[in-house]
């Protein structure tokens, strides 16, 4: 027994020997290997500029026939750019996700129908997304994007829908050096972390309420009180209310936060009855709206303004809840009405009406948002001349461009701040936009009802 | 005083919306041994057949409430037939994890049927509230879910304690050989036990499909608390099942208005699963006491 054991350990030591110069040999080949594909990549990059050079030197020479051969070259499709998205299908952004989807998709479907595909200096590129359903999880989005680098090998990503989801997803990206474009995540603490690959198209969460809250001010609010679910995003919001609410000089007169999933606001909603304010600003998602709108319903709260963060800008609301949210005020990133436009996919009704042809229905401004987010990609992309992660992430830092969204532009934080947020208002069952100023359709009807 | 009264009202409120979503599990859960995991989608289908005959036929939830519990007795009771029976004698973890099994594809059928947008069922009769004085407000949706809930825990009670059918339900929840013995046919019991009880639950989904939004994963919180309900209430008791979501209504409604801070609502959901530890730990029959201790094995 004891001369097997021992025999055991010679052969494991003698195992282990060999393995360890293997190791070192295989060092030294990775290395070598390294300098080869150092060597290579050189010698290629001195041909590319060559045949560039030559190129260039053909294409002055021969003048406008060599030009139209060029483009007709480059109009055909010689290669697909892999871009992946989680998305959710399921669970409590199901509505916002098919959304976003439909918007990314609108980009794509555009992109490869008719625009022809990007153009790089190679050829044209079709676009493809590959999506997965991250169930409305946010650990299921963190490891759905990681498939989508690993396995998938998509070179470019979306976002998913909501900031809790965004926070962990972008995380996965920017640790594999991946771009993500999104336009649907947009708190602050997202921007605060000093990544260089995460790119927000949208107004970020701490700005939606300003120019609703500005518009309240301007009609004589003096009161409000604030509610929001205690998750990442909506809690963003309810702080740029609070500050804004302190900066036009309304006096906050109660703040209630609540879990996440909430399934009944009546017992916050009585608290704030008592308490007789003029506004109240509700923060949370689509699902919240519901809810708020319900209790306020039951417990007879009926102050003068009500914002609520998520929701009114979404025609689907005013559908399933009727006159309860008449007069409803709530901010929107964007609304066909907004006199935008770019050489991209038209003017903001161009694109609600390309939106509605592929869909049957209107856009929501989260679609518009997933557009905007494929689109900036695009521009950069073609920006760029490469899908090197380096060049576009520089063309993004760099763009200033005009969309059927508004101006794109990013600051050193990677958010989109050329663009400012709006507010609508439901009117008689419309979603009008009120405010800012420059952008409103209708006069801001305050208290509501009048 | 007037918040106080306010929060009892809204306590009070929420309790017998609990009641009346939390029995069929409680009762399936005491009598058969079953952890109904699917619970939270029963409550969706009967939440979006009250959505389809409002927007359909015009049909208000209260009138519409009968008839869904009848076509889900029938559904109820075929399931329980073709596939509950099947596994009922296996340990709990089987059928629980069937009826999980049930949940997904329930939920998922629903989403390629209906699409997964919200609905908000409108009522004409279930909206608005009634004034008390200056002093509070008494939410008529609430109202009327509470009236049915307090028809439907009478009438059940009844049923249990006064007819044959009833005590045979009781009998097989105590000792389902000694009930065999005295000659109830077991699976019959079984069978109607699970449909009666699928039925409650779907109508339970059509009176409340005016108070929380309608989408087809709306399931798994209401699984969630009919199952801490029930392990507060007792396996199986009518009586105690009200006694739990009352408590829980009341509870909830009182910590979230009195809790100092704005996080009141926060602290309202840690309150109610700190007491289903306690509960669990120390009196593991439930607070009121049910036709078995939850930690009873499977059979």
């Amino acid at each position: 027994m004891r001369k097997r054991l021992r025999l055991a350990l010679a052969l494991f030591m003698a195992f282990g020997l060999v393995a360890a110069a293997c190791g070192s040999d295989a060092t030294d080949v990775v290395d070598s290997a390294g300098e080869a594909v150092a060597d290579a990549a050189e010698s290629a990059q001195d041909t590319v500029e060559d045949v560039a050079e030559d190129a260039a030197d053909v294409a002055t020479d021969d003048g406008a026939e060599d030009d139209a051969m060029a483009e007709e070259g480059a109009d055909t499709i010689v290669g697909t750019i892999k871009i992946g998205a989680a998305l959710s299908e399921t669970g409590k952004f199901s509505v916002e996700g098919k959304d976003s989807r439909q918007g990314y998709d609108t980009w794509a479907k555009w992109v490869n129908e008719e625009y022809g595909g990007i153009q790089l200096p190679d050829g044209r590129y079709e676009v493809e997304i590959i999506y997965y359903d991250d169930e409305s999880d946010a650990d299921t989005a963190a490891n759905l994007v990681q498939r989508l680098i690993d396995e998938d090998g998509v070179e470019f990503l979306l976002g998913p829908y909501s900031s809790g989801l965004t926070t962990g997803a972008s995380a996965i990206s920017e640790a594999a050096d991946v771009i993500m474009v999104e336009g649907n995540g947009t708190s602050d603490s997202m921007f605060e972390r000093d990544f260089q690959n995460l790119f927000l198209v949208a107004t970020v969460a701490s700005d939606y309420t300003k120019s609703g809250i500005e518009a309240f001010a301007a009609k004589g609010a003096k009161t409000a009180v604030v509610a929001y679910e205690d998750t990442s995003f909506p809690t963003a919001v309810a702080n740029g209310a609070i500050k804004h609410l302190e900066d036009n000089g309304i006096e906050v007169l109660a703040v209630e936060t609540y879990p996440k999933d909430p399934t009944d606001l009546s017992p916050i909603i009585s608290k704030f009855r008592e308490l007789e304010p003029d506004i109240f600003i509700g923060g949370g998602h689509y699902i919240d709206a519901v809810l708020f709108t319900n209790a306020a319903d039951d417990v007879g709260f009926a102050p003068d303004g009500m914002l609520i963060t998520v929701g009114p800008s979404n025609p689907k609301l005013i559908d399933e809840l009727g006159d309860s949210v008449e007069g409803v005020v709530g901010p929107t990133q964007w609304e066909p009405t907004m006199a935008y436009s770019g050489e991209w996919l038209g003017s903001a009704q161009d694109f609600a009406t390309r939106y509605e042809s592929y869909w049957g229905e209107a856009p929501v401004y989260q679609a518009a948002s997933a557009a905007a987010s494929g689109l900036a990609l695009h521009i950069a992309i073609e920006q760029a001349g490469t899908t090197d992660t380096a060049a576009v992430r520089d063309a993004l830092r760099a763009m200033n461009v005009d969309t059927f969204y508004g101006p794109i532009g990013f600051d050193d934080r990677g958010v989109n701040t050329s663009k400012p947020m709006g507010t609508v208002q439901v009117q008689d069952g419309a979603i009008n936009v009120v405010a800012p100023d420059g952008a409103a359709i209708a006069d801001f009807s305050y208290p509501r009802g009048n | 005083m007037d918040t106080l009264v306010q929060a009892l009202i809204n306590g009070i409120a929420v309790g017998g919306f609990l009641t009346l979503m939390v029995l069929g599990f409680s009762i399936i859960w005491g009598v058969m041994g079953v952890i109904n995991f699917a619970h939270g989608e029963f409550i969706m289908v009967g939440a979006y057949m009250a959505w389809y005959a409002r927007s359909e036929w015009g049909v208000e939830p209260l009138y519409s409430a009968l008839p869904i519990f009848l076509i889900m007795f029938v559904v109820g009771f075929v399931l329980q037939k073709l596939v509950v029976n099947k596994v009922i004698d296996r340990p709990h973890l089987v059928s629980l994890l069937v009826m999980f099994a049930v949940s997904i594809i329930m939920s998922n059928s629903v989403k390629l049927i209906a699409g997964a947008d919200f609905r908000r069922v409108n009522s004409d009769i279930q909206r608005g509230f009634w004034e008390l004085g200056d002093i509070a407000t008494i939410p008529r949706k609430h109202t009327v879910v509470l009236v049915v809930a307090i028809i439907v825990l009478v009438a059940l009670q009844t049923f249990l304690q006064k007819t044959r059918l009833g005590k045979s339900i009781r009998a097989a929840a105590q000792n389902r050989e000694a009930a065999q013995i005295v000659g109830i046919d077991i699976k019959w019991v079984y069978a109607f036990t699970f449909a009666l009880c699928i039925g409650i639950t779907a109508m339970s989904g059509a009176l409340t499909s005016t108070i929380i939004p309608v989408f087809p994963f709306m399931g798994p919180p209401w699984a969630l608390r009919a199952f801490v309900i029930t392990a507060l209430s007792g396996l199986g008791s009518v009586k105690g099942t009200l006694g739990a979501a009352m408590f829980l209504g009341l509870l909830e409604s009182l910590v979230a208005t009195y809790a100092p801070g704005s996080s009141g609502s926060q602290l309202a959901v840690i309150t109610a699963f700190g007491l289903l530890v306690v509960t669990l730990v120390l009196r593991p029959q439930g607070l009121f006491g049910g036709l078995r201790p939850v930690d009873a094995g499977g059979h």
